[in-house]
């Protein structure tokens, strides 16, 4: 497979092939982190489109100095994110009380699927219920290291932030986590 | 060095991710092991941990890379695939409307006399399926015919021998033709098969001329 690197070299010199090889590989990874973070998946569509525009036109400012193509987008699409969310956090504290009830309910249900793609969805349902009332920066946090799979030292790239803020807003960030889904049932077997 | 509950709370996710040295490490398994609220604080965090990293990555929408290219390099031709109809076909409405359409074919096919394992250009000319089809028409109303006739007389029959179903007729009978076998009672004779037809019909002339029998 031909490295990130080199297929941002031929994007620059005006290949489309290349273009289109970069995102069908990332789309999905820029798709996930966008969904993790806003939980809404039309939201998550129109930010990957807005992630890979800036990529595009910015795509002369990558050096490979800056750290491998992954964590260079990752960082775009976080910093993205960021602005969605002070864009439209107007809105989401009105919504915040009608949301939290709903949810909540979900878990009583006493139907369970035994099926294991049913299991899986309620899985990632409460997670991202439990995500959504996270702090973002808590919440990005998570996100990077326990989703994405991040080295810490990636993230503090990611971020912009030193290496001991990560490894705080990480463990604070799983702790808080921990006691939400505790709070919705979600406890060890 | 004797580690305390914030201390615990404040190096979990070191302890998890295996960035404690061996010391420490064993330090801090040390109290959990002993505390009754870092304990389960630890189990419920490690399974959260468990479920973050089980989690399936979720699937684009298949119109996003399309979507995304559109915008940035413009819209571009539609790629010519002379296959691309056949994923179409596992679709459930189409597969629903082949199946159906196969059916019917075989159907029709098997009605005009045209057996599908042994198909000819012959079989398929339209003056010969016409032909086919008249026969089989033909064939079918003269079965038809035979089968109401059949049961015309066996009905004629079986009035006929209702009401001798006492004792009286069997005393009759024998003395016209002492060689004819037992009569089956009619629920016998209703099960029976063609040639049982005719054993009636000889039984039914026996039990006199008086009949309306053709």
């Amino acid at each position: 497979m031909e490295p990130d690197a080199q297929l941002v070299q031929r994007c620059l010199r005006g290949e489309g092939p290349a273009w289109e090889e970069l995102v069908r590989r990332h789309t999905r990874r820029v798709f996930n982190l966008c969904y993790r973070f806003t939980g809404n998946s039309t939201e998550a569509e129109d930010l990957s489109q807005e992630v890979f525009l800036r990529i595009y036109r910015t795509l002369a400012s990558y050096r490979t100095a800056y750290g491998g193509f992954p964590t260079w987008l990752t960082s775009v699409t976080r910093n993205l994110l960021v602005d969605h969310y002070r864009r439209t956090r107007r809105d989401r504290v009105t919504d915040a009380l009608d949301d939290v009830m709903p949810k909540v309910e979900e878990k009583h249900s006493p139907v369970r699927t035994p099926d294991k793609a049913a299991m899986a969805r309620e899985l990632s349902e409460q997670v991202q219920h439990g995500l959504s009332r996270l702090s973002p920066e808590l919440r990005e946090a998570i996100i990077l290291r326990d989703l994405q799979g991040l080295e810490y030292n990636e993230i503090q790239e990611v971020l912009s932030v030193p290496e001991g803020t990560v490894k705080s807003r990480i463990n604070r960030g799983r702790i808080e986590l921990a006691r939400i889904l505790q709070e919705m049932g979600v406890r060890p077997d | 060095m004797n580690w305390t509950c914030v201390q615990i709370e404040e190096r979990l996710s070191d302890f998890l991710d295996g960035l404690l040295p061996e010391s420490e490490r064993r330090e801090f398994q040390a109290h959990v092991d002993s505390c009754s609220n870092c304990a389960p604080l630890l189990a419920q965090v490690t399974h959260v941990v468990n479920r973050l990293r089980a989690i399936e990555e979720e699937q684009p929408p298949a119109a996003l890379v399309s979507k995304i290219l559109d915008q940035t390099l413009g819209p571009r031709k539609p790629e010519r695939n002379w296959l691309g109809w056949i994923p179409l076909l596992w679709q459930p409405r189409f597969a629903t409307g082949l199946v159906t359409v196969l059916a019917t074919i075989l159907i029709v096919f098997h009605a005009i006399g045209v057996s599908p394992s042994n198909v000819t250009a012959a079989n398929l000319n339209p003056v010969n399926l016409y032909h086919s089809a008249d026969r089989r028409a033909h064939l079918v109303f003269a079965r038809s015919v035979k089968f109401v006739n059949d049961l015309r007389i066996v009905y004629e029959i079986q009035s006929r021998l209702q009401p001798a179903s006492g004792p009286a007729p069997n005393q009759q009978a024998p003395s016209a033709t002492p060689a004819q076998p037992e009569p089956k009672s009619p629920r016998q004779s209703q099960g029976s098969s063609a040639s049982g037809n005719f054993a009636l019909v000889a039984v039914a002339l026996a039990d006199g001329p008086g009949g309306s029998f053709r």
